[in-house]
């Protein structure tokens, strides 16, 4: 069994960035636990960088850590209109259940509340980087939507995305042996009741 | 309400033919069975099961299947000499089964079907002789197994000599209709394959069986992959399916297969996580039935009326704007009248009317009920079952499904392409034709000659 730190590299993360206008809403953020000084650290300065608030995961799945720039960060990106792309992976080969993978991704679109437009790579055609709606969840003052159709570096997804401040948030997971469907809705849950927020100093 | 792995796994063979696994739960998760209408007398043909019902659902009538099926596959266990034995055997344990149970789902609908081996191997004379011929693809009715554009290289093409279909609401009839049958140890097992059909099943049988992507299965779903398939109108009408129906098939001097048909049985893996995680409601929409349809999101019963049947000129066109095919109308291309036709009995089947009798049913077999594999977890899937005309006839539609179309029309597809819709997320395990003799001569055809 041969572990391996995978830096995968979705050429499309940068173009999947750039969203759409749209109004704000006025959502309070969650009762925050608290992330870890190693990981608050980057998360400040990507809010500094971008003067919007961001999420910084208290709770990632083992050995995933949400730090930026540690190793399982694969992708650290910022396009010029402020949305980021923050994921990290985790990949062991193997046979059977001895291999499998988790990747989450954290997004934000700064300014805009509409669901992103994405490109159908086999039509061309614009289409939401979010879709089939599944309903709705509070984790506290956050209530956001389950997505399961999802494209870009989110794709075969599970996404929650939600409102706040104006801006549109997603986190999404990998659904991915060994995570099943059910599995990673699980985790999301738990990763997005962990988010921290914070605000640009 | 969920299993151990040893509750959702069959037990040993010997017990498996009356065992009922995981499907022992579709009694209980159904509602009831469905009231059934009353039926007539027995009809000649034995693919033809009487007393379904007609639900209306979303304004489309819908033809309600019996809840539990099941499919044994055998070879034949007697030898030559003991066939004329074995066929008196069988055909006494099938009358008392019909004496037992009405053949309509509250009973018990019994299609023995026969394998091209069969007839090789033990009546090859009088099969030389009796086999019906199909006049339109100038082949035999009944032809080898054969392999489609979008089968993956693994697709196992069986060589049985019989297939048994128990159809009924109740799991009991089922369980002692197949132990009646190999009580005559005139057969040797080599697989059963156990499922389900009804409305609001797959997604609670998925889940109590903790199949990948059973939360995503909508709720009331017919089929796993979330539509409704057995609109009445996308099924055909009683004995169009009969060899002679069409007049299809030469059935030679004697028509001896006269109100027979042909089967197709395979086993289809579904990936559920595949087709929910990565396809839109409109895009299932377009790749199940055709490229932008437009109905209400969530929508599970498209109507399938003759009005709405695609032509190949329709579907070539939808391809090239949409670069993909609905499975739908891709094979309504070759399911359905092209134009009117008057039948051998004076019938009239209007254009757009459909010609194949599906008995297909949802399975978490994988791929079998038995023999099973120890490492293999439950999973969604198929056991496609359906009554054509003739083998070449069923091998019309299964291309038509792969993009090649009926008036020549290759659709260029490359294996398993996303444009090809189901195809994406179908993996076929296993397949093979069989030809059902009518009931008179269902127990062993042409042993007695």
């Amino acid at each position: 069994m041969t572990r391996l730190w995978t830096a995968i590299a979705l050429a499309v993360a940068a173009a999947a960035l750039s969203g759409c206008g749209g109004r704000a809403s006025a959502a309070k953020p969650t009762a925050a636990p608290h992330c870890s000084s190693a990981a608050r650290a980057g998360w400040q300065r990507l809010a500094n960088r971008i003067q919007a608030p961001v999420y910084c995961p208290a709770w990632l799945p083992d050995p995933l850590t949400g730090v930026i720039g540690s190793r399982d960060n694969n992708i650290d990106a910022v396009s010029k209109d402020r949305s980021y792309l923050e994921s990290w992976v985790w990949q062991e080969t193997g046979a059977g259940a001895a291999g499998g993978e988790l990747h989450v991704n954290l997004r934000a679109y700064p300014g805009v509340t509409a669901v992103p437009r994405c490109r159908n790579a086999d039509t061309n055609q614009s289409i939401p980087c979010f879709a089939d709606a599944r309903g709705t969840k509070r984790f506290g003052s956050i209530v956001a939507t389950l997505y399961t159709v999802n494209q870009d570096a989110d794709q075969w997804h599970a996404a929650y995305g939600w409102r706040y401040r104006g801006s549109f948030y997603t986190l999404s997971e990998h659904v991915a042996p060994p995570l099943t469907y059910a599995k990673v809705v699980r985790y999301l849950d738990r990763e997005l009741r962990s988010l921290e927020l914070i605000n640009p100093s | 309400m969920k299993l151990t792995r040893r509750q959702a796994l069959a037990g040993a063979a010997a017990g498996a033919l009356g065992a009922s696994g995981v499907y022992e739960l579709v009694d209980r998760l159904a509602r009831s069975s469905p009231r059934r209408p009353a039926a007539g007398a027995l009809p000649p043909e034995q693919h033809i099961l009487d007393g379904l019902r007609v639900i209306t659902d979303n304004g489309v009538e819908v033809t309600v299947p019996p809840l539990h099926h099941q499919v044994v596959t055998a070879k034949v266990a007697a030898d030559g000499a003991d066939l004329r034995d074995a066929q008196r055997a069988l055909e006494n344990a099938l009358a008392r089964l019909e004496a037992k149970y009405t053949p309509t789902p509250a009973g018990l609908g019994v299609t023995v079907a026969w394998g091209l081996p069969y007839f090789e191997r033990f009546v090859p004379e009088q099969w030389r002789s009796h086999a019906p011929f199909d006049r339109r693809a100038q082949e035999p009715a009944l032809l080898p197994t054969r392999a489609f554009p979008s089968d993956p290289p693994e697709t196992t093409l069986e060589r049985n000599d019989v297939a048994i279909l128990l159809r009924s609401d109740s799991l009991a009839h089922v369980e002692d209709g197949a132990k009646t049958i190999d009580a005559l140890a005139v057969f040797h097992v080599t697989s059963i394959r156990k499922g389900f059909v009804g409305g609001g099943l797959p997604q609670k049988m998925a889940r109590a069986a903790s199949v990948p992507g059973a939360d995503l299965i909508p709720d009331g779903a017919e089929l796993f992959l979330g539509f409704t398939s057995t609109q009445s109108q996308g099924l055909g009408p009683r004995k169009i399916a009969n060899l002679e129906t069409l007049g299809y098939a030469d059935l030679g001097p004697a028509s001896y297969f006269r109100e027979g048909t042909h089967m197709h049985v395979s086993h289809i893996a579904e990936d559920l996580e595949a087709w929910y995680l990565n396809f839109d409601f409109q895009l299932r929409v377009d790749t199940a039935f055709r490229p932008h349809l437009r109905v209400p999101e969530g929508t599970q019963t498209v109507r399938q009326a003759p009005q709405d049947v695609a032509s190949p000129a329709s579907v070539e066109r939808d391809f090239h704007r949409a670069r993909t095919i609905g499975h739908s109308a891709a094979i309504q291309t070759s399911s359905r009248l092209q134009a009117d036709h008057l039948a051998e009995d004076g019938t009239l089947y209007r254009k757009g009317t459909a010609v194949p009798h599906r008995a297909d049913f949802n399975t978490l077999d994988n791929p079998f009920f038995w023999p099973v594999d120890p490492a293999a977890q439950p999973q969604a899937g198929v056991h496609f079952v359906v009554f054509n005309p003739t083998s070449d006839d069923f091998h019309r539609n299964r291309l038509a499904m792969d993009g090649v179309l009926p008036d020549g029309t290759r659709l260029p597809f490359q294996p398993r392409q996303r444009g090809q819709g189901f195809n994406d997320v179908l993996r076929t395990t296993h397949r093979q034709n069989f030809l059902v003799p009518p009931r008179r001569h269902r127990a062993f055809p042409l042993a007695e000659l």
